[in-house]
């Protein structure tokens, strides 16, 4: 991510104008809808359509089953292994896998873990890199050396191969540090993992506004008036790059749906066992000839997903600080 | 300016040391890595284990290991892979003009149409062009890479492969400029435009956004005040000015395609270049190969980063007094 | 146990490893119309390097294939498909060995008329064989098990000074003899492995795949050029003339291999007639559309094959027999089968039906999941953690999960853990790894059920890493039932204790769930004909020949 963005403090008021303008932009408007139908869909959505549609949790396999349609019995799976494909019926609507699983539901639950671990990763980044660029900023000395160094080396590093790396190692080994044990099998992995990739590219422009902003005279009169560092950087600094890291957030929940699906696609993101869109596909991908849905179907969701998020936050940058350029890699 | 450079490379050849650190610790905690259990088969005597051990020196203390390595790999150039014993430097060197035309080809194609896309989307400002481009752009941005590549490779290669249009297009693979360019073409055409989608809407944003904010600018102003079409004011003076961040840009997501990004993109199209082989690499727990490529995408990331830092440095001469 | 080269991970490709063919199917290839043509040059495709091209390390199919057209031992299988494939018969050996010494001593004349290819160019001594078989004690051959029995081995294979005593070879009288520690009725087995082939004495203790002073052939055809990760050329050898029916001249003047071929462009390399030969099967996703469009040009081979789930006796809930018993009960065998594309036959036994008399179907698990369930409350083991494991090569990754699925379904709590094949095998046979129950396949060296009584189960050889023994089963009487089937010649009376030994743990250990037992597609050219499926050395190229 690179933000060039102009040191100078947004004035609190500058929120309602940035609503103000957020409101007037149609995409905007389109892409929060988008984003809100996604959740529905996937939170209340999911268990909604299993009750309603034929009683197939996401994991229940069914290789030996039919469905009647039309007055045939269609084998759920061929004996050549070649899974049923899309089709106008509650059951197996976007057809099944090769494990005889609705690729419909999966599809809904596997968003839960897509944004789930798009969501929290985002956040733990941006809670990292926040405290870092704080500190670093501020502070200055030993404190700016260790940490930019520390951020200079993970970013040195080429994004997917330290994933990937951080990922096989705690995949094949889970991690066990002191009493903190997390199973090879968890969500956390993905997780962190993703949050810790990505944390240069938002910490290094924080660190860089807190810079520019230390300077300044709103700081150095709460500096006067005897404010300690922690007062001054949670209650006048924080405010002041509240803005970006607003903006930054909602690239880099798109940023890390996308890592996601890559980990997963490269078998090293999510558990197995615990459908995401990136799992699905990967899963998928092996019948891409004879069952191409199971590739594409998660895909698109994948992509409605972040484009909505991108549309989104590339309109509250416009909205909030329309100099700033940030992007995401 | 030389002190600068200076301490960049020292900074490079400190954060290559860590780096190369930390892989070699991560492999040699994870269980299943143990090299001597792979190459003694599936018949392994437990005598047989205890001499592969020796042989490849996997009994020695993890620091001699670590030297040996390295030692290997810079000094004696003869650094040979635990999966099936080849030799990791002429495989590496073999993959770098792979991943370099991959790169290259796709960073052409991205920037041009990125530059004009913006070029475009700012002369139509608020229109409804700019909204169409602008939604195109980033929904380029937001399409899983290897996805695109993998659903294009199957509807082009397999699913429409009788079409004329489409009959020409190779299953993946690779072939050298130097045996024949076309085919060289033909080979990379797909990657390249599965490369180049995902970071046009980058390029076309940032054009924008800096055409827009150069065209507020004074010395815009008295152009035109001069009575120069909008075009000609364009072209003349303020394209040159905002190609500056794109640059930019550019070395930056050119570093981090040889050093990274290839790895989705190149076992998709089997081209073989260093991101198939760093893949394949990590996916064996394959340790030389694994940290020579690391090194290698490294040491591009950094060196990408620091013409940057040179190229901005002689632009706006306030960073070199920091 | 072969497997092959690993495969590139991403793309969907089959697991694979040896075979043979009790069926039909196996000699069914190449629908040989007409009398073969010599001459032509066979465009073929690898995904990856071969492991090695040197007999004394290569332990895969696609390196064994090569060195059988390239190489040679005293004794060969016979160079046929299916049942006939699995037949002893002499190679360089001019006849099979006189066996003496109640089955310990095996004494081999060898033909004088047999010369290695250039630059060595010079005939080949009894001498030869045993500076080649000490050479496996001093490379770290994959292949070392086989030859501990001899003599002296262990000691040669600790200090490697002198020589394996148990080996004569007389070169003026152009015999050799093998004096064994105790009978073993598969040793020509062995002998016929590439393990076993014959190198010039001087070869050096290294790998020589890339070293093409020493890649020196006494087949039909020798590799005359490899460049890693590019291109492997297989040319005749010029010093070749075939001495016997069992070294056939082959028809093919050169086989061109391509390496860095996945599977998917071979696929569409051969469909659209640029590529005439694979090494690997066909992506199980693929097949059917193959079989519809391009009937005369898809092959279906058997191979000696067990694909089952190993559960280890030692961790919970593994260790309770009745668990064992559940998840035989449990798994849907016929749906498996599907997973893995329709591409094998559903088995409960342990041994493939390729080996004779030694496989006796027994149906001691029909499928029941009721019973499952019942079996699981009756140990007292509801609710208990249980990882699956499974390897990354498509599509083992469903069947895992398919497992997971099942083991939930009887009251047991299942996540999975898969890993990248290369890294799957070791893990798996370590006790680092110790899985709980894990994805497993055997293919055979040799066509004999000793390589998987012996390797598999029996609990003498449970060591703590390259441990076969995955289910760590070790039921004393059975482990001296198998010594004891070890040491009696090839035959029924051996194949009846094999038979029983099937039975016996499938009832009473149930450490492995069988289920399949795997085909081996393949799809060619149209021109391709002659195509030959042995169940040790897979196709055979001396038979392979191209119509024009």
């Amino acid at each position: 991510m690179t933000v060039e963005a102009a040191a100078a403090p947004a004035g609190r008021g500058g929120l309602s104008l940035a609503w103000r303008r957020l409101r007037r932009n149609p995409a905007a408007i389109a892409s929060a809808i988008v984003l809100v139908l996604i959740v529905l869909a996937c939170f209340p959505g999911a268990p909604l359509w299993v009750d309603v549609a034929c009683h197939h949790g996401p994991n229940d396999q069914n290789l030996e089953g039919f469905i009647h349609q039309g007055g045939h019995r269609i084998p759920v799976v061929r004996a050549d292994g070649t899974p049923i494909g899309p089709g106008w019926r509650a059951c197996y609507l976007l057809g099944a896998d090769s494990n005889g699983r609705d690729l419909a539901v999966r599809i809904l639950y596997g968003g839960r873990i897509s944004l789930e671990v798009g969501a929290s990763s985002a956040l733990l980044c941006v809670v990292i890199a926040l405290v870092m660029g704080l500190l670093a900023g501020y502070t200055g000395g030993i404190v700016d050396s260790v940490i930019s160094r520390l951020l200079d080396l993970i970013w040195s590093f080429p994004v997917y191969l330290l994933a990937v790396a951080l990922a096989t190692t705690l995949a094949v080994g889970g991690l066990a540090i002191g009493p903190l044990h997390v199973a090879s099998s968890s969500l956390a992995i993905p997780i962190v993992v993703i949050a810790v990739v990505f944390v240069p590219y938002v910490a290094r422009p924080i660190r860089g506004q807190v810079l520019a902003l230390r300077r300044m005279e709103f700081v150095e009169a709460a500096v006067a008036t005897g404010a300690g560092p922690v007062r001054i950087m949670l209650f006048e600094l924080m405010p002041n790059v509240a803005s970006i890291t607003l903006v930054m957030l909602t690239l880099i929940v798109a940023n890390n749906i996308l890592t996601e699906a890559a980990l997963s696609f490269l078998g090293v993101g999510v558990p197995v066992l615990t459908p995401s869109w990136g799992n699905i596909i990967e899963q998928g991908y092996s019948s891409i000839v004879t069952a191409p849905a199971l590739t594409v179907a998660p895909g698109i969701a994948i992509m409605l997903t972040v484009v909505s998020l991108n549309v989104l936050g590339d309109a509250l940058r416009d909205a909030l600080d329309p100099h700033a350029r940030i992007r995401i890699r | 300016m030389g002190v600068f450079i200076l301490r960049r490379m020292v900074g490079l050849v400190v954060v290559l040391f860590a780096i190369s650190l930390l892989v070699f610790v991560i492999f040699n905690v994870i269980p299943g890595g143990d090299p001597a259990l792979r190459l003694a088969g599936r018949h392994p005597t437990q005598q047989n284990i205890r001499q592969i051990r020796k042989d490849w020196g996997f009994d020695k203390p993890l620091y001699v290991q670590y030297g040996d390595m390295m030692e290997r790999l810079f000094i004696k150039r003869d650094l040979i892979s635990y999966q099936d014993q080849t030799a990791v430097l002429p495989t590496i060197e073999r993959g770098i003009p792979r991943t370099l035309s991959l790169a290259t080809g796709a960073a052409l194609i991205w920037l041009v149409t990125g530059v004009a896309i913006g070029v475009l989307s700012a002369i139509h400002q608020g229109r409804w062009l700019d909204r169409i481009l602008t939604v195109l752009a980033l929904a380029g941005v937001s399409i899983p890479i290897f996805w695109l590549g993998a659903v294009l490779l199957y509807l082009l290669t397999f699913r429409y492969h009788s079409w004329a249009v489409f009959s020409w297009i190779p299953p993946g693979g690779y072939v050298p400029i130097a045996t024949s360019p076309l085919q060289w073409a033909e080979h990379l055409i797909l990657p390249w435009i599965v490369l180049a989608v995902v970071s046009i809407g980058f390029y076309a944003r940032v054009v924008r956004a800096s055409l827009l904010d150069v065209r507020a600018m004074d010395y815009i102003r008295t152009a035109r005040a001069k009575g120069l079409s909008d075009r000609r004011v364009l072209f003349r003076h303020t394209l040159r000015t905002c190609l500056i961040p794109v640059v930019t840009l550019f070395g930056l997501d050119f570093g981090a395609a040889v050093g990274g990004t290839v790895i989705l993109i190149e076992p998709i199209f089997g081209i073989e270049g260093v991101g198939q082989y760093a893949q394949e690499s990590v996916a064996h727990l394959d340790l030389p190969p694994l940290m020579a490529l690391t090194l290698y995408g490294a040491f591009f990331v950094v060196v990408a980063n620091t013409v940057i830092d040179l190229a901005y440095a002689w632009l706006d001469p306030r960073t070199r007094a920091q | 146990m072969r497997r092959t080269a690993t495969l590139v991970a991403m793309l969907a490709a089959l697991a694979v490893a040896a075979g043979c063919g009790g069926s039909s199917a196996g000699s069914s290839g190449g629908s040989g119309s007409g009398a073969p043509v010599n001459g032509g040059t066979l465009r073929a495709g690898i995904p990856d390097n071969p492991d090695y091209l040197d007999p004394g390390l290569s332990y895969t199919n696609e390196g064994w294939e090569i060195l059988e057209a390239t190489n040679n031992g005293l004794v060969t299988f016979k160079k046929a498909a299916g049942g006939a494939g699995a037949q002893i018969v002499p190679d360089i050996a001019s006849a099979m060995p006189t066996v003496t010494d109640g089955g310990r001593t095996y004494t081999f004349h060898v033909r004088p008329d047999v010369m290695f290819s250039p630059p060595v160019s010079r005939d080949v001594r009894p001498s030869d064989f045993k500076f080649s078989i000490e050479r496996l004690f001093r490379i770290d051959s994959g292949g070392l098990a086989f030859f501990t029995g001899i003599e002296g081995a262990n000691a040669y294979a600790k200090t490697r000074k002198g020589s394996i005593s148990g080996i004569v070879a007389n070169d003026a009288k152009g015999t050799i003899t093998f004096h064994l520690t105790q009978p073993d009725g598969t040793f020509l087995d062995y002998m016929a492995t590439p393990f076993a082939f014959v190198l010039p004495t001087g070869t050096p203790s290294k790998d020589i795949s890339t070293l093409p002073q020493w890649r020196v052939a006494t087949g039909p055809y020798r590799v005359s050029s490899y460049t890693p990760k590019q291109q492997l050329i297989i040319t005749r050898n010029p010093n070749f003339k075939q001495w016997t029916p069992n070294s056939p001249n082959g028809h093919l003047n050169e086989i061109d291999v391509q390496i860095g071929i996945t599977p998917e462009q071979s696929v569409n390399e051969t469909a659209d007639g640029q590529l005439d030969w694979y090494f690997e099967s066909v992506p199980p996703d693929r097949l059917t559309e193959l079989k519809a469009r391009y009937p005369s040009q898809v092959h279906l081979f058997t191979r000696n094959n067990t694909t089952y789930w190993v559960m280890n006796e030692r961790k919970y809930p593994f260790n309770k027999l009745a668990v064992r018993q559940a998840v035989n009960y449990a798994i849907d065998r016929p749906a498996l089968v599907k997973i893995f594309g329709g591409q094998g036959t559903p088995t409960e036994n342990i041994v493939p039906p390729g080996f004779g008399s030694a496989y006796k179907p027994h149906d001691l698990y029909p499928h029941n999941v009721a019973k499952a369930k019942q079996l699981i409350q009756q140990a007292g083991v509801e609710g208990a953690s249980v990882t699956v494991w499974g390897h990354n090569t498509d599509p083992t990754p469903k069947a895992v999960q398919y497992m997971a699925g099942v083991l939930n379904s009887i009251g047991l709590h299942a996540t999975v853990k898969t890993e990248d094949e290369s890294v799957y095998w070791p893990t798996i046979a370590s006790e680092k790894g110790d899985p709980q129950i894990a994805f497993n396949d055997w293919n055979e060296d040799y066509p004999e059920s000793q390589d998987w009584f012996d390797v598999l189960l029996n609990g003498e050889h449970i060591v703590n890493v390259g441990n076969n023994d995955v289910s760590n089963s070790n039921i004393p009487a059975y482990n001296r039932m198998i010594d004891q089937a070890k040491r009696m010649p090839l035959g029924a009376a051996r194949n009846a204790i094999w038979a029983k030994l099937d039975y016996l743990y499938m009832k009473n250990d149930a450490g492995w769930a069988p289920f399949m037992n795997r085909q081996w597609p393949k799809f060619v050219s149209p021109n391709l004909h002659g195509l030959v499926f042995n169940g040790t050395y897979f196709e055979l190229f001396p038979s392979m020949w191209l119509s024009k």
